[in-house]
């Protein structure tokens, strides 16, 4: 199998089918036929319900997830991978989004973080909504959500580096802060 | 009992879907309002541990001086004022220059008297002629954009044309070898002399992240006004939070996770 689950792997026998239905995907998407699919041409076939644009940092941090030759763009056995995270990452957002709105609230949003283990204060979570609040309605669209999640999840990772004895404190030098939040270290 | 910072995963449930192998590029997202806005107005170069842009002073915008990103400054900018006093010239509202006022109506496409992400991205090149990147575009608007609605009016566009002569000033002086990019050496050169302390290491790992797939080792202009503003802005946080000067700071997860998120994006 060309592309690789993370934690799932399709029962063996839809694999074929599986691979011919991305197949058509892929087609659809890669609109200038160049074998890879760009941020602008995923862009475009992404959706957030909400007839916006799709935000297209979430869209650059997704493709540098699975693009591993650092070449701007997935190609057909990354694409795999891109398409299953986008759409496990709507089926999370489906469950909090209980309004099909195509937003979810800061309870919503609480709710979600919750589940996937953060502990953070509500004041965090009003900073959380209006700095992904792309769209100025106090809730959070789906693209927003995904990338709200991509950022906390590597800053958490970062930060649990430096916190060798997991006590949640950190101390740094100047240079250590920046390249910390650079996410370059 | 050890910290609990969250992602235990434990539950099983609603675990978010696994990236394969981390996330590459890209600072943290757009989004949202800009801090990078009222950029910090540093009082000289005191800090021993750890320097910082001198901005303004009495040699003006020189050579080392980083532009600040602050609306402040239109209404009375003096840049390109004499153009504007000019006699009639047109509607060009107080305060922006000819010039910008010139460039907003070729760069607002579809006539909205607003500048959005999409129109300033094609308004945008690098030497090279690529394309401004989204991060740069989206974090440019949104230090200009006054009421926050994600697109900028005439005066916000004249501000940010000004910002951007600047930067390109720089640029252009920095780039010593006139290649069109910025390596890893002349990045250090320009935050050395910006008056950063920071190690030549620390400016080669910032032009590996940020050279653009199969290209030349280097910045382009875009990355560099990102990095350049974003340095500035981190810069300040962590001057706020090291109140003894001491060139170390101690801090917890969620101040951590707020800093960054209300000063990157």
């Amino acid at each position: 199998m060309a592309y690789h689950s993370p934690y799932r792997a399709p029962p063996p026998n839809n694999v074929a089918q599986d691979q011919t239905f991305l197949w058509n995907i892929f087609q659809r998407v890669d609109k200038d036929r160049s074998g890879v699919i760009s941020d602008s041409e995923l862009q475009q076939a992404l959706s957030n319900g909400t007839w916006t644009p799709f935000n297209p940092v979430t869209v650059r941090s997704v493709i540098s997830m699975f693009d591993r030759e650092n070449k701007g763009g997935v190609n057909f056995s990354e694409f795999g991978g891109v398409w299953k995270y986008v759409t496990d990452w709507q089926n999370i957002f489906r469950n909090y989004d209980r309004d099909n709105s195509g937003f979810i609230d800061k309870n919503e949003l609480k709710l979600a973080l919750t589940g996937f283990g953060y502990r953070l204060s509500d004041q965090f979570y009003n900073t959380l909504i209006e700095k992904f609040d792309r769209q100025r309605k106090g809730q959070v669209a789906f693209d927003d959500f995904v990338q709200c999640c991509i950022v906390l999840q590597r800053l958490t990772d970062v930060f649990r580096r430096y916190d060798t004895d997991q006590d949640g404190w950190i101390q740094v030098s100047y240079e250590q802060y920046l390249s910390m939040v650079f996410n370059i270290v | 009992m050890s910290f609990h910072y969250g992602q235990g995963y434990a539950g099983g449930g609603h675990r978010p879907p696994a990236a394969p192998y981390g996330g590459g590029s890209g600072p943290y997202g757009a989004s949202p309002s800009a801090p990078y806005g009222g950029a910090p107005h540093q009082p000289g170069g005191q800090y021993g541990a750890y320097g910082a842009p001198v901005q303004g002073g009495q040699y003006g915008h020189g050579p080392g001086v980083a532009p600040a990103g602050h609306y402040g400054g239109y209404g009375g900018q003096p840049h390109g004022g004499h153009y504007g006093h000019q006699a009639p010239a047109g509607n060009i509202p107080p305060g922006v220059s000819q010039e910008a006022y010139q460039w907003f109506h070729t760069v607002d496409t579809d006539h909205s008297g607003f500048i959005n992400l999409k129109e300033l991205k094609q308004a945008l090149v690098n030497s090279n002629w690529s394309a401004f990147n989204d991060e740069t575009c989206l974090m440019m608007i949104n230090m200009f954009d006054k009421t926050r609605c994600g697109r900028m009016d005439v005066f916000g566009f004249s501000a940010l044309w000004e910002f951007m002569q600047r930067w390109r000033a720089l640029f252009q002086q920095y780039d010593r070898d006139r290649s069109g990019c910025i390596s890893g050496t002349e990045l250090h050169q320009a935050l050395a002399q910006m008056g950063y302390n920071l190690s030549p290491q620390f400016s080669e790992t910032l032009v590996r992240r940020f050279t653009v797939p199969r290209g030349r080792p280097g910045i382009q202009l875009d990355r560099f006004i990102q990095v350049c503003t974003q340095l500035q802005s981190m810069t300040q946080a962590f001057r706020e939070k090291d109140t003894t000067m001491s060139g170390n700071i101690r801090l917890n997860y969620e101040d951590f996770l707020s800093g960054a998120v209300t000063r990157l994006m």
